[in-house]
């Protein structure tokens, strides 16, 4: 082997804007191995739980992800009941569920825009957020928050969700589902899309299970989990619907697994409108007095995969011990598989394919070496690095945007 | 799934399992010394093909509790393997050669704890600033108690 070059990525992620390091050990083109930093911007938050009381919990956890902001609050809430043996009412199991689905959608639009615009389909990129924002309209509508909707609270939900409410979710659904229809044509017919992605970044079956990758990322690889299906909370044991998976392991196929998703999601949140409808209006939370000593895990299907809580009591106010795992803190590490072996140029689209997750957003637009003083390759290159296969895979093929 | 016999199986295989609890629904706890670990983390996760969730580790009265979750998802059953170790030796035999995706955690509680893990393949800081001082784990009991 000839001489190795290193390509750093980072402090800040090429694609996400969120702070992380990588260095691509890199053979000519070919990336040959990889290794990570992180923790730059560690908050603590394990700690931080243990000095609140059971009911603020919610709102930290919340703010782990602004993405996600529903699926910790959903597992958390899986732990805690399962320590107090609390059995919430329907209704409530209902809105959450709908709450759940919704934020499944409006995040796997987003992933769909940024796929498209690492790959230089930047019409992708405009299109799905465009028909993002209707969703988070139907958020602000229901919780009161575009982001952050602190929905959730020990033993239900915080607002009943009207008739009229309903209505109006159903016709953004009717909308979104339209406009889905658009986004898989303009992914699934593109010859262009799957000479880029196919093939791209694939991981296998093993691999899933030598990481314990979970979610979109596993299903795309033909591993069949799901929170939701296996270990069933909420209203999700009542609705009719099916866990979606694909083959080939790649980053079409987690394209694929992420955009029909979406269907589901849909028909879920129908569903649960319809049960909704035919229940008389009543009790949304039920009242827990306290939590007693005990130890709760809860789990939740977030877009990205499992959230994982534990919770420990010991009959006070406040947790004693509270672990949480983010659905990215196994899939970050199956990027030592999906890129190694592939080009530079890959990488940037490899990493994006699990839909990386790290804390909040951060900017920074260019990183320089601080003893050199030269620059580095930032996150503007490498998207055009990226953009530029695409256009080489299009003259190719002779398409013309 | 039929817990008892399960239970039953597990407790044959392995005879220096010392407890098995059943906390809330389908959530199973098996405690174990520490030399035993690896064997029994092997079986679930190699013949078993249990998917490996995460690590959890407490400082709590008698020790420091490191439980290894993973999960049946065939039967949506939670397994965790529950270690105590003592607080004045506080190490164990690294999971990582047997299940890969606990590096990251294992180094995290590393950082956090200062549990020391034997034979892992990368023993380096993960979270913690290269600033931070050594031998202060912000995750033990003691760590500034008073300001809580």
């Amino acid at each position: 082997m000839g001489k190795k070059t290193i390509v750093p990525i980072g402090p800040y992620h090429p694609l996400l804007e969120e702070p992380e390091f990588f260095k691509l050990y890199c053979d000519g083109e070919t990336v040959v191995d990889m290794e990570w930093e992180t923790g730059y911007n560690h908050r603590g938050i394990e700690k931080i739980c243990e000095s609140k009381t059971f009911e603020q919990v919610f709102y930290v956890v919340e703010r782990i992800c602004g993405i996600c902001s529903t699926s910790h609050p959903f597992a958390y809430a899986n732990a805690v009941e399962s320590i107090a043996d609390v059995d919430i009412p329907l209704r409530a199991k209902l809105i959450r569920s709908i709450v759940g689905e919704l934020e499944r959608i409006h995040s796997h639009l987003l992933w769909v825009g940024l796929a498209g615009h690492f790959l230089g389909y930047n019409t992708l990129f405009m299109w799905a957020w465009k028909y993002r924002e209707p969703v988070l309209d139907m958020f602000e509508i229901i919780t009161g928050n575009r982001n952050s909707y602190a929905m959730f609270t020990i033993g239900g939900v915080r607002r009943d969700i009207t008739a009229e409410q309903a209505t109006q979710l159903i016709k953004v659904l009717d909308d979104v589902k339209v406009k889905t229809d658009l986004l898989v044509g303009a992914v699934m017919d593109d010859p262009v899309i799957h000479a880029r992605l196919k093939g791209v970044g694939v991981l296998t079956a093993k691999d899933i299970h030598d990481f314990g990758a979970v979610g979109p990322t596993a299903r795309a690889s033909g591993v069949k989990i799901d929170v939701r299906r296996d270990d069933p909370y909420a209203a999700y044991d009542m609705l009719d619907w099916k866990v979606i998976t694909a083959q080939g392991g790649g980053v079409f196929a987690k394209a694929e697994v992420r955009l029909l998703e979406m269907y589901e999601s849909i028909s879920m949140i129908k569903q649960c409108l319809e049960f909704l409808k035919k229940e008389e209006p009543g009790d949304i939370k039920v009242k827990v007095k306290d939590i007693p000593p005990g130890t709760g895990i809860g789990h939740a299907e977030a877009p990205r995969g499992e959230v994982f809580h534990f919770v420990k009591s010991d009959g006070g106010n406040s947790p004693i011990r509270h672990k949480i795992r983010a659905p990215s803190y196994t899939c970050i590490p199956t990027f030592r598989k999906s890129c190694i072996g592939g080009t530079i140029s890959d990488a940037a689209i490899a990493t994006a394919a699990v839909d990386p997750c790290y804390c909040c957003t951060e900017r920074m637009t260019q990183v320089y070496d601080h003893r050199t003083g030269k620059r580095m390759m930032n996150a503007v290159e490498l998207i055009k690095l990226s953009q530029q296969k695409t256009d080489e895979i299009r003259k190719k093929l002779k398409v013309k945007l | 799934m039929i817990i008892d016999e399960y239970i039953k199986e597990l407790k044959e295989k392995f005879s220096s399992i010392t407890k098995i609890d059943i906390f809330n629904k389908k959530r199973l706890m098996v405690y174990i010394p520490k030399e035993t670990l690896l064997e029994l983390t092997d079986h679930f996760f190699n013949d078993l093909k249990y998917r490996y969730q995460i690590v959890t580790a407490m400082d709590s009265k008698d020790g420091y509790e490191i439980i290894y979750h993973f999960s049946d998802d065939k039967t949506g059953w939670i397994m965790n393997i529950n270690v105590l170790l003592p607080h004045d030796d506080p190490q164990v035999e690294s999971i990582t050669p047997v299940v890969y995706g606990a590096e990251w955690i294992e180094r995290e509680i590393m950082d956090l704890l200062g549990i020391k893990f034997l034979n892992h393949p990368k023993p380096e800081r993960f979270l913690m600033a290269e600033s931070w001082p050594e031998g202060e784990y912000p995750l033990r009991r003691k760590f500034h108690k008073e300001d809580r």
